[in-house]
């Protein structure tokens, strides 16, 4: 199974074409003015400094200190919620000009305004390069386009220590009841195969969910997004840690949902997590029934793309 | 806008001017193609048209959005001149106790304190969520008129005596230095053109999507010295009781930042207190007051000096 690249792409112009070619050659070709001696970037039609259109391509070093950088919290687009925390920065080249880029390998407290940096290529798709920078001492090895699969870690839950729980102790039971949530469980990616499998299982083939290159032009989240159905029923692909275990039940069913809603929306190619809360538990006549919220998010967003108020009942 | 208004009337263009901007950079209407709209708003208003350099050589590694750009400018103050986290939010605060005394100000009758900014969380460091502006629905409309319709005027007018546009560069990544803003030619014009001095000044309604902005705009327009700016916030009360009053409608951060409409909110409350008519926050002399405003990431910016 190959993942589709799904961030935005460069796409190179007359001008900038060098550039970019060069980093697919793992070279960095960048424009000095042949009458000043000036460097420039981005790529253009003159020198930035005395106006010449007499600019020349010329190989350098990539050799870089680190200009300013942000640790993004939030993804700048859900598409790169595999990056969290993005570590965005501004690189000053030794030839003095400044680029847009992103720190790899590199721990926060390693980040120092006017550190010494490497470049890293990153070649993310067959005829895409980007240009990303490492500590002088680092050794990176990234993902390139065309890797094998890398086999996503799944957290185990904590099974050791848990608290066991008789699903009819009514009053321990309550005690779970909590405004706050369980830590996030593993992570899953939500690629386009998985949503073409589910269209065809389901019969919702809407172009929507389907067809990338329509999606680009009309829809208006500029990629295909996931079922939200498909986003709830991954749920069994996630595994909550939880601190207790109910026991002493014969038989455990799915009662449905008092509340199911799909606040936003998964674009294809992401990452998607859960967590939970004990909202309700309530003895019936047959049993226990048990309201747990189930909230599905992509990763590092504050706002869940599905909310099940899923009831359990404990018999 | 303000000035350019001014200007068509200074030229005999007209003899009123209504300035009006919406919410939206452009309204929803049965021509407009609401993809489109949602995909400039997905990408945090920046160009994704080809040969674009934000969409070649920003948007491939994540640079998208304000909140990371302004981010990367206080990183680069911070380690250029320190960064004082508590004074930073110190601006949040006096703004919000000012928004207290102003029933149209989206966080009016809610207080805030230092400890709860510094304690909220980080969006990209160094900026905590409370040093970002709230998004609100609203609009915006200022009238501009000649010197010949002021007898019709029901209130005190405020003249445009100063004003002054510098558009650095689009994006700050590729600024000479990202700590000097436009904030920086445009004051001075503004200043040069009415003849006003710094410390004529009674009020400073300065753009304010966030605290960083604030900062910057305080050193550049003159106040305080490049590196000084969060000195110049600790010495300073910068609510409407204060001696360097700030924002006196609660500022972006505390009124609300109706989207493109935000920064007129500046210019409309320079002009309510110019008129004395901004209630339990007015000042007792307003006769000068400055405004800013700031498009992009600091990289394209206006000044105005209003009396």
């Amino acid at each position: 199974m190959t993942t589709t690249y799904i961030k935005p792409l460069p796409h190179a112009t007359p001008i900038s074409e060098p550039f970019w070619s060069g980093l697919n050659n793992k070279k960095i070709l960048i424009q000095q003015c042949d009458d000043c001696g000036g460097w420039s970037f981005y790529p253009r039609r003159h020198c930035t400094h005395c106006w010449s259109n007499q600019v020349t391509f010329k190989e350098v070093s990539g050799a870089a200190t680190l200009y300013t950088y942000t640790i993004s919290r939030i993804p700048t687009l859900p598409e790169f919620s595999d990056e969290m925390p993005q570590m965005l920065a501004v690189v000053e080249l030794q030839e003095g000009v400044h680029m847009n880029t992103v720190l790899v390998g590199l721990a926060e407290n390693e980040i120092k305004v006017g550190m010494k940096l490497k470049p890293v290529f990153h070649h993310v798709t067959a005829d895409k390069t980007l240009l990303k920078f490492t500590g002088v001492d680092k050794d990176v090895q990234l993902q390139h386009f065309d890797s094998s699969e890398v086999v996503e870690e799944v957290k185990e839950a904590v099974t050791a220590n848990k608290r066991k729980i008789r699903y009819d102790d009514i009053p321990t039971m309550e005690s779970l009841i909590s405004e706050e949530f369980s830590p996030w469980s593993n992570q899953i990616t939500v690629d386009q195969n998985l949503i073409n499998e589910f269209a065809k299982l389901s019969g919702d083939d809407y172009w929507i969910h389907t067809d990338p290159e329509k999606a680009k032009k009309d829809s208006p989240f500029g990629t295909t997004i996931a079922h939200g159905a498909l986003v709830q029923i991954l749920m069994s692909r996630l595994t909550i840690p939880m601190d207790y275990e109910v026991i002493g039940f014969n038989n455990v069913v799915n009662y449905g949902s008092d509340r199911l809603r799909f606040p936003s929306p998964v674009p294809s190619g992401v990452k998607i997590h859960a967590r939970s809360r004990i909202k309700s538990v309530q003895q019936i006549k047959s049993g226990t029934q048990v309201t747990l919220e189930i909230c599905t998010h992509i990763v590092g967003h504050d706002r869940p793309s599905v909310i099940n108020d899923l009831v359990m009942l404990y018999m | 806008m303000i000035w350019r208004a001014a200007k068509a009337i200074e030229a005999g263009l007209c003899q009123a001017v209504l300035c009006v901007i919406p919410m939206r950079m452009a309204p929803f209407g049965p021509e407009d193609d609401p993809a489109w709209m949602m995909k400039a708003m997905r990408f945090g208003g920046h160009s994704t048209v080809y040969g674009a350099p934000e969409a070649e050589f920003d948007l491939p590694y994540g640079h998208l959005g304000q909140n990371t750009g302004y981010a990367m400018i206080a990183q680069r103050y911070a380690a250029m001149h320190g960064y004082d986290a508590a004074a930073a939010a110190k601006i949040a605060v006096d703004q919000r106790f000012n928004a207290q005394a102003n029933p149209e100000a989206i966080f009016y009758g809610k207080t805030l304190s230092v400890d709860e900014v510094l304690a909220s969380r980080m969006v990209a460091d160094p900026l905590h969520v409370l040093e970002i502006v709230m998004p609100v629905a609203g609009g915006a409309a200022v009238i501009v008129a000649s010197k010949e319709l002021l007898s019709k005027c029901k209130n005190r007018p405020a003249h445009i005596t100063g004003f002054g546009e510098h558009l650095g560069y689009k994006s700050p990544t590729y600024a000479k230095d990202m700590l000097y803003t436009p904030v920086g030619p445009a004051s001075d014009f503004a200043f040069k053109t009415s003849g006003l001095s710094r410390s004529d000044i009674h009020c400073a309604q300065i753009y304010d999507c966030y605290t960083i902005t604030v900062l910057l705009s305080l050193e550049d327009a003159g106040f305080a010295p490049k590196g000084e700016g969060f000195r110049f916030i600790k010495e300073h009360n910068l609510t409407y009781q204060g001696d360097f009053p700030l924002n006196t409608h609660g500022g972006q951060l505390s009124f609300g930042q109706s989207g493109s409409a935000g920064g007129m909110s500046q210019v409309i409350e320079a002009v309510t207190q110019i008129q004395g008519r901004a209630g339990a926050r007015q000042l007792k002399k307003c006769d000068n007051a400055f405004v800013t405003g700031t498009g992009g990431v600091m990289s394209e910016q206006g000044a105005l000096i209003l009396q």
